[in-house]
């Protein structure tokens, strides 16, 4: 039977030998947002790469997006398939024009749906809506962007791609106000959208500050590789108040 | 297979004592096939898994021939006088002996070969503050099993401009030695693209330099596409300061091409700037090498010189040699350079594939990317695109 949403299902995960992720069970479902924190180290960024299938990662478990087995495909079918990595560190490919590379993305995910002049204005709506300059179009992909750049040009695939699913690795860090305002409208923007109205929302984060412009349905807290408490939106607050120490001790013990 | 020499050298002499033809009279091709047996190519082998030596390499007397190729010159407009090499040599003696000869060309083995059998080739000439607006397009052919040699010369004066397009192409097992000078005065500014798309089977030889003026600026932009051996030599020499000189070089070879470009800078008067680029990929059993001299004499205070150079691998059995090499006599000067060779980025293509584009196209739009800094230093935005087709059909 098919069961919406992104289940996560005793998800291990080594790298180089090592066991980072050591038994995840969490469940994305379609319009929730889900706010993933923990201290650096974790493995968050694990997790979002296992899910995506990083080449490196040597990852056992079952996750399923709307029913499918993801883990049995290769990245870019995962991505076929609804899933969404807002990459904190995204690759710059020189040569690569931001326009080419977002049309052939989403002609890859959503093959003939757009014109190319349709593309163009959808395009020109969501770099409006993220405060991006159009001269972007035609830069190099990543290539030379301060780190606010690449944030805004990862929201804006997120914006062209409206996935099913979406992973937004620490989208927020290095961010100033207004660059985390910018992220905080474009996912409201997204979400209201008709494309973007079911898109699940897993949001990973070190600080809670970004979950002031995207209020998480749910928290969870993750330390050395496992869910050691999932909440509500209070929970969040309860670590910017304290910090880690006191689920790590926990966690530990 | 290996190369060697096809002909006995008696039969080439006897070929070139039966050119007496405009430009050069048979003395002087004799004297010109003389250095080609006698020089060295300076190009050694670089490794084991190089099939070509070009100490043997000379071409079959039989190929040589009026039917073995031809040269065209098309869209050369007002202010612009275009001809043949007999033509010029004939009618213009005076504006040729300007630039034809006047580059070290001729004193290298490959350059001595061109000018003993140069018979076919295009004379441009740009008139004071003249611009040629249309590109002006050379195309060489030749023929199946044919030799050819073909010679181009520029010479523009001061304040004038021209963009040429060279086209080469062979059938079968061609063999085209040729060469192109660039003789400018103060001022001006040529472009001098060359698009090489031989057959497979062809061998093609060429060496190219330039000579600008005070002020002036000189392009090269050469992708080598096509041939079983290309072999390219671009030379580019400083005498008057203020020049500036782009060099770019593209090459791909696949299957078992062979590919060994040597660029040259010579900086021999001061605030001259060039700066070469040059980005290759190969794959299969593809071979390549790029050698690039950047020298920059005592007395060349405040010169300017930057190359980069990148090779992509895309497969274990290609092979790409790159040697920079800087000789720096002055105290005065920038000098830079920095070349990679490597496959494509894991990093890369993971990002790629996780916007759902395939592994293939991601590695094929990455590839293509990776030329794209030379790739623009081309003239035209249809000759861009040309490049990007072709490699783009390479890299499928």
């Amino acid at each position: 039977m098919l069961q919406p949403g992104l289940q996560i299902k005793d998800l291990r995960c080594r790298v180089a030998g090592n066991e980072i992720l050591k038994g995840i069970d969490l469940t994305v479902e379609p319009r929730r947002v889900h706010a993933l924190m923990g201290p650096n180290g974790s493995g968050k960024s694990t997790l979002a790469f296992s899910l995506t299938g990083h080449p490196q990662y040597d990852v056992t478990g079952r996750v399923e997006l709307d029913g499918q087995d993801l883990l049995a495909l290769p990245p870019d079918k995962r991505a076929r398939a609804g899933l969404f990595l807002s990459f904190q560190y995204p690759a710059a490919i020189p040569g690569v024009k931001v326009a080419n590379f977002l049309h052939a993305a989403r002609q890859a995910e959503r093959p003939g749906d757009l014109p190319p002049a349709k593309f163009r204005a959808l395009l020109l709506e969501k770099m409006e809506q993220l405060g991006i300059d159009p001269s972007f179009m035609g830069r190099y992909l990543n290539d030379g962007f301060s780190g606010g750049e690449k944030k805004r040009l990862e929201m804006l695939q997120l914006a062209v791609l409206a996935p099913k699913y979406a992973i937004l690795d620490e989208t927020d860090s290095g961010l100033d106000i207004d660059a985390l305002k910018a992220v905080g409208s474009s996912i409201a923007a997204l979400r209201a959208s008709d494309e973007g109205v079911n898109t699940g929302f897993l949001i990973i984060t070190h600080y809670p500050r970004i979950l002031q412009y995207v209020i998480p349905d749910v928290v969870h807290v993750m330390i050395d590789g496992r869910i050691v408490k999932t909440g509500g939106v209070d929970l969040a607050h309860r670590i910017e108040r304290e910090g880690y120490d006191e689920l790590r001790a926990r966690a530990i013990a | 297979m290996p190369d060697t020499l096809t002909a006995p050298r008696e039969e080439l002499y006897d070929k070139v004592s039966s050119l007496e033809r405009p430009p050069l009279d048979r003395s002087a091709r004799t004297a010109a096939l003389e250095r080609f047996f006698s020089l060295r190519s300076g190009r050694e082998k670089p490794g084991r898994f190089w099939r070509v030596d070009f100490e043997t390499i000379a071409p079959s007397a039989d190929a040589i021939g009026p039917a073995s190729g031809s040269v065209r010159v098309e869209n050369a407009g007002d202010g612009v006088l275009a001809c043949d090499l007999a033509t010029a040599a004939r009618e213009y003696p005076e504006l040729f002996a300007r630039a034809f000869g006047t580059t070290r060309i001729a004193k290298t083995k490959f350059g001595a070969l061109a000018a003993a059998f140069a018979s076919v080739g295009a004379f441009i000439y740009v008139r004071a503050d003249r611009a040629a607006h249309e590109p002006i397009v050379i195309r060489a052919d030749a023929a199946a099993g044919a030799a050819i040699f073909p010679w181009n010369v520029v010479l523009a004066e001061r304040g004038a401009s021209a963009t040429i397009i060279e086209r080469i192409t062979g059938e079968g097992d061609a063999f085209v030695c040729g060469a192109a000078e660039i003789v400018t005065e103060e001022n001006a500014n040529v472009t001098y693209a060359v698009l090489q798309y031989a057959g497979e089977g062809a061998r093609v030889i060429t060496s190219r330099a330039a000579r600008p003026g005070r002020d002036a600026a000189v392009s090269w932009a050469c992708a080598e596409l096509g041939g079983r051996l290309a072999a390219g030599d671009l030379l580019v020499e400083f005498d008057h300061p203020g020049a500036r000189a782009d060099v770019t070089t593209i090459f791909f070879p696949r299957s078992s091409q062979h590919v060994d470009v040597v660029s040259t800078v010579e900086h021999r008067a001061g605030k001259a700037t060039s700066e070469t680029i040059v980005k290759s990929a190969a794959s299969e059993r593809g071979q390549a090498r790029f050698l690039g001299n950047i020298r920059i004499a005592p007395h060349a205070q405040g010169s300017d010189a930057r190359l980069r150079d990148d090779a992509l691998l895309l497969s274990p059995s290609a092979h790409v040699d790159s040697v920079p090499a800087l000789e720096i006599g002055a105290n005065d000067v920038k000098a830079y350079h920095g070349a990679t060779v490597g496959a494509i980025d894991a990093d890369q293509i993971f990002y790629m594939e996780s916007r759902g584009i395939e592994r293939s196209a991601a590695e094929g739009m990455i590839a293509l990317g990776f030329f794209e800094p030379a790739i623009e230093r081309f003239p035209t935005a249809s000759l861009r695109d040309e490049i990007r087709d072709t490699l783009a059909r390479k890299l499928s």
